[in-house]
């Protein structure tokens, strides 16, 4: 009796869900009350949480290499690991702020249509490519508001929470960006593979296009301004049935060592 | 009551912690899904209305943190818990190795349920390749992390809910 009972709310929940999933109006409505509160909560966590993570992250990638060291002339050592670290931690901070002035470069350009944020999580599944940053609706973002850094493109905002906002990556499979090759007569739109390297379509086998060169959004896309560097084409396959050539792009940004972002409030 | 709010508890802190603490970690290509070992236990070894409740919380959290389309995990996640349920007097988990298995099957079975709706509602074939590559390894770590998880459980309840 019990467990019939359960059934049939398990299987009430999956109709729901089903009904969110086909986008059926009256379902998101109530759905997303459902998730905003769920947000509410782990908002304020993640963004508590993702403070350690720059701590970690610097111990994980300075301090574990010395680890392996000979314990002999321990007292040395330990004094020699003090100065590396102070060195490794100067040199960081070094590099923050080389990032940050080219952010506030950046801002200064622009001042009242860019917002700064600090990248406090990622997905937690690796299906898709995003990020999760720590400002939200409060700071006035809002989805398709496009993301980057002082090297270029990285997506665009889709979800926003009262204080954390979701980008999806540019090479999340379901990113699509307008792009044109700097300097050339060629467009194509640059897709995102779910890997590294991305892929540059609808570029003709006669277009002019080599390797090296490095790639702008157009602006066509009413979502990305016009101008922004994207990635640099790495290959280019001109020998496969078709009109159109396969290119490969590496983007400009690591998106798995981003610290700090800017969005381009529209 | 108290052992479900916390089994749940630690669910949602590890799927927060593994969404910001961890990303520093190169977990590209396995990246575990620390919401199932919580519903595979609550499923198998707590009663029902607790296990529902565990999975319908882990499925929403799980989409809060990630750019799933809306409904998608909460669809997984609730599936699986109807299918341990039925699988609860077929299949008998009594150790942590058989526990881990049904997590990383759990996990496969998650991958192929995305894929099927993804297809059969919305039509979406880009993901596909995105999801196959990943389930085989995502489903071999969450094996793994589950005999951590069952392990803590277990002792857990040894210490605190007079389980011997």
């Amino acid at each position: 009796m019990k467990n019939s009972a359960v059934i049939i709310i398990a299987i009430a929940i999956l109709a729901i869900s089903f009904f969110v999933f086909t986008s059926t109006p009256l379902f998101i409505r109530g759905y997303t009350v459902a998730k905003t509160g769920l947000g509410e909560i782990s908002g304020p966590l993640l963004r508590i949480a993702g403070k350690p993570a720059d701590g970690i992250r610097y111990v994980f990638q300075n301090y574990f290499n010395l680890v392996g060291t000979k314990k002999e002339n321990t007292d040395l050592r330990k004094k020699l690991d003090a100065y590396l670290l102070e060195y490794q931690r100067l040199s960081e901070l070094e590099q923050e702020n080389k990032r940050l002035k080219a952010i506030l470069g950046l801002m200064e350009q622009r001042p009242k249509t860019m917002v700064a944020a600090h990248v406090v999580g990622e997905d937690v599944k690796n299906w898709f490519r995003c990020l999760i940053i720590d400002k939200g609706r409060s700071s006035g973002l809002a989805p398709k508001m496009p993301v980057i850094t002082p090297k270029g493109l990285v997506g665009q905002v889709v979800e926003c929470d009262r204080w954390v906002t979701k980008v999806m990556v540019i090479n999340d499979t379901n990113s699509s960006v307008d792009v044109y090759v700097e300097g050339r007569n060629s467009r194509g739109i640059l897709e995102g593979t779910g890997q590294n390297p991305l892929k540059l379509k609808y570029i003709r086998k006669n277009d002019e296009i080599e390797v090296g060169d490095k790639l702008i959004t157009s602006g066509k896309d009413g979502i990305y301004p016009k101008g922004l560097a994207t990635g640099i084409v790495t290959t280019i396959n001109r020998n496969k049935p078709g009109i159109f050539a396969e290119v490969e792009v590496v983007p400009f940004n690591n998106f798995t060592r981003l610290e700090e972002v800017l969005i381009i409030k529209k | 009551m108290t052992r479900v709010a916390l089994y749940l508890a630690i669910g949602l802190v590890l799927t927060i912690l593994e969404c910001s603490l961890f990303s520093f970690l190169p977990t590209e290509f396995f990246k575990p899904d620390l919401g199932i070992p919580f519903v595979i236990y609550t499923a198998f070894f707590l009663n029902p209305f607790a296990a529902l409740a565990t999975s319908t919380i882990v499925g929403l959290m799980q989409e809060v943190l990630s750019c799933t389309p809306a409904g998608s995990m909460l669809f997984t996640k609730v599936s699986i818990f109807i299918i341990a349920l039925f699988m609860k007097n077929k299949l008998y988990i009594d150790s942590r190795y058989s526990f881990s298995l049904a997590c990383s099957g759990a996990v496969l079975v998650e991958s192929f349920l995305f894929l099927t709706i993804s297809l059969v509602i919305q039509g979406e074939s880009r993901d596909i390749g995105n999801v196959m590559f990943y389930a085989v390894p995502n489903a071999i770590v969450t094996g793994f992390l589950s005999l951590l998880v069952f392990s803590l459980i277990e002792s857990l309840n040894v210490k605190y809910f007079d389980r011997h």
